[in-house]
């Protein structure tokens, strides 16, 4: 077939004039640079979102009674923000009644944190989270003990000032030792350090990696300094489906608890990795509204630049043009030749933007916790929307040239 | 080719015509022309500038459509056939030979003799084929991977006639073949065609100069868009200046107009 000749010849002017075929391409490589860097961008971003931030901050499979809710979507307005900022602070006594209202969860865990620093000897470290955690703390955060043990039971049932610390406080405090056994101080209050975290890292690790983790009772009665509050009381279920039943049993037991009326609001918020969700959704669907419209407008000023060319193209080869029907060439032999040459520009075009799209994906990747993830479906669709614009832009130009007369044509110029 | 009876028609035409309307003006191009050219005959055709010549050839190749008139090629009435059967008479049944070459300048010389292959859908193995062993019939099987402009005029007409041959035509129209070449190479191109010719290739050649028309067996004068006479004898006083040439590029020959012209009237192949 002609049709690798067509396509050979095509690259082989693409690659004679280098500096005008890049100019003449510009419309469709900035189209589809913009297409693939969105779609990867949007892309890395939801499986960071979905995967990886939601699931670190708020767990997988899990439910949060918190005071307040904390990512809100936009919907929230300010009368519901200020009247949110009334509720009750949550207390031990509330979590007696999610206990007993949620008794069929894999774990359930409460917490509360402060924000301070941690000093061993000469070494310290300040910016750091304390934590106080129930014994299933670690359990319902998915946290791994690296070195050493995690918290238990006991430990909390005692108040024994033992703590499990992140990975960056153990480096930090012990670079050259074993951090086990060590007496560190924490906002001045003296802990048995007895297991050293896995190192999460990333963006949401740093958060993990320099935190150290006390039993529940023991914060309540050093760092907390006889502050009685509970942030959050969390609750983990072995399925999805489960969620739903005890997120019920947990808001009526809480209702009943708080003698709320029928039809008054809560005056505490059940938060699930759906607030977040559902605010990445919204973020998503206007990024994916407004891509097409851009992307768009960038192929159809490529397009008819492409299109520019092929009739220049035409009319500069009209001779040529002439020569093939003389020696035979059907007008469908005309057209299928152009209209090759023009899909070749626009796929050239197409691929070069699919590069310069993953490299400045990645690009944004170096800077940010934002993985680039390149997509075969995104590929796809550039080299489709190339084509298509090829094909579209190419038409009228081999048309015209499918239509010359071969003498006239051959008498040109 | 070598037809079992050469005295087949192959080109027949009756009454005719080429308008061309130029505003209020009509030219008349062809005043209704008459001809019939035979199964391997070697045709040249002359006449002043503006007779008609080239549009008698554009309409004998296809390339042009008469005003009126009929034209019946290998038996087939060409007139009324739409584009895509007129590109597929292009195609087998003629090979154009033109006097600016018409070869694509960025492709090989392989490559151009290639074209009318791609069109006639030969697969590239046999196409490859095909086209080198045209281009060995011009003497020109050490140049294929050569583009025009590394090529000699007269290299580059080669080229052109191993395209016009390449897919086996019924007729080998060239015009002028040899216009745009000094009388060296003119005499070379003469060459090719004369071996052609003897190989059995019926050829219609239009040319300004009696020497080169001097190859052919019969000469066809146009004047005014009409046939002003079908000499099947070429003319004594033209054949002097052939023998001339001829002698100038092989001095070896006598110089006896008899001997030295190749090609003498009624002497068929
Ligand atoms: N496309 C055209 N439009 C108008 N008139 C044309 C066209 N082509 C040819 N003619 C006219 O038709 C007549 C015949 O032209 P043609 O080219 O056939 O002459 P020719 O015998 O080949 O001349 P030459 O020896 O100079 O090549 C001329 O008068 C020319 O002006
Ligand atoms: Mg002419």
């Amino acid at each position: 077939m002609h049709f690798w000749e067509g396509i050979r010849l095509s690259l082989q002017q693409i690659w004679a004039q280098k500096l005008k075929s890049f100019f003449s391409l510009l419309g469709i490589i900035i189209g589809i640079t913009f297409l693939i860097a969105v779609i990867t961008m949007v892309e890395g971003m939801d499986r960071y979102v979905k995967e990886d931030f939601a699931g670190s901050l708020f767990g997988v499979n899990t439910f949060t009674v918190i005071r307040r809710q904390q990512v809100t979507t936009g919907r929230t307005d300010e009368a519901e923000r200020r009247r949110q900022r009334r509720n009750r602070e949550l207390r031990m006594h509330d979590v007696e009644v999610v206990l007993e209202a949620a008794a069929g969860a894999r774990n359930i865990a409460y917490s509360a944190s402060s924000g301070g620093e941690v000093r061993y000897g000469q070494n310290s470290r300040r910016n750091i989270r304390i934590i106080g955690g129930s014994a299933d703390y670690e359990a319902v955060q998915g946290w791994k003990v690296e070195t050493g043990r995690g918290l238990t039971a006991i430990d909390d049932k005692q108040a024994l000032q033992v703590a499990v610390i992140g990975s960056v406080i153990a480096e930090r405090l012990f670079p050259t030792t074993s951090p086990l056994d060590k007496r560190i101080r924490a906002n001045g209050y003296r802990f048995r350090v007895v297991g050293v975290l896995e190192t999460q890292g990333g963006f949401t690790g740093n958060i993990r990696d320099a935190s150290i983790l006390i039993p529940f009772s023991s914060f309540q009665r050093t760092v907390a300094e006889r502050r009685q509050e509970v942030d959050q009381i969390q609750v983990k279920v072995n399925e999805a489906e489960e969620m739903a039943p005890l997120m019920v049993s947990v808001e009526g037991a809480l209702r009943r608890d708080r003698r709320l009326r029928p039809g008054e609001p809560n005056d505490f918020h059940l938060q699930t990795s759906n607030d977040l969700l559902s605010a990445w959704e919204t973020i998503n669907k206007i990024l994916l509204i407004a891509l097409p419209a851009l992307v768009g407008i960038s192929l159809v000023v490529g397009g008819i630049v492409i299109m520019n060319i092929m009739l220049l193209s035409v009319s500069d080869r009209t001779r040529e043009i002439g020569l093939r029907k003389s020696l035979g060439a059907k007008r469908k032999d005309i057209l299928f030749q152009f209209l090759t040459e023009a899909s070749t520009l626009s796929i050239v075009g197409a691929i070069l933007g699919i590069g310069a799209g993953f490299g400045l994906a990645k690009l944004v990747e170096l800077f940010s916790p934002l993985p680039a993830s390149l997509s075969v479906g995104a590929i796809l669709s550039a080299v489709v929307l190339g084509l298509g614009v090829g094909i579209a832009s190419g038409f009228y130009p081999a048309y015209r040239a499918s239509k010359l007369d071969p003498i006239e044509a051959l008498r040109s110029e | 080719m070598n037809a079992d009876s050469p005295t087949d028609a192959i080109i027949v035409t009756h009454n005719l015509t080429k308008d061309y309307v130029m505003g209020a003006e009509t030219v008349h191009a062809l005043a209704g022309v008459d001809v019939e050219i035979k199964r391997n005959e070697y045709v040249a055709i002359m006449g002043p500038s503006g007779s008609g010549k080239s549009t008698f050839m554009n309409m004998i190749g296809c390339l042009d459509s008469p005003s009126g008139g009929e034209y019946v090629l290998n038996g087939q009435p060409v007139q009324d056939l739409d584009d895509d059967e007129l590109a597929r008479i292009r195609n087998r049944e003629i090979g154009f030979v033109f006097q600016t070459f018409n070869l694509l300048p960025r492709a090989t010389a392989l490559h151009n003799v290639e074209l009318p292959l791609i069109y006639a859908g030969v697969s590239s193995k046999e196409r490859h084929r095909k086209a080198a062993e045209a281009l060995g019939i011009v003497q020109l099987g050490d140049r294929m991977d050569h583009k025009p402009n590394e090529l000699s005029g007269g290299q580059r007409q080669r080229v052109a006639i191993a395209r016009a041959l390449v897919n086996d035509p019924s007729i080998l129209l060239a015009d002028e073949p040899t216009g745009n070449l000094d009388s060296n190479t003119s005499d070379e191109i003469m060459e090719v065609f004369e071996n052609l010719h003897k190989q059995g290739q019926t050829i219609i050649m239009v040319t300004h100069e009696f020497d080169i028309a001097a190859h052919a067996q019969r000469i066809i004068t146009l004047v005014d868009g009409k046939v002003s006479s079908h000499d099947a004898e070429i003319p004594h006083h033209i054949l002097v200046p052939a023998s001339r040439t001829v002698e100038a590029t092989t001095p070896a020959v006598p110089l006896d107009p008899t001997i030295s012209s190749p090609i003498l009237p009624g002497e068929a192949v």
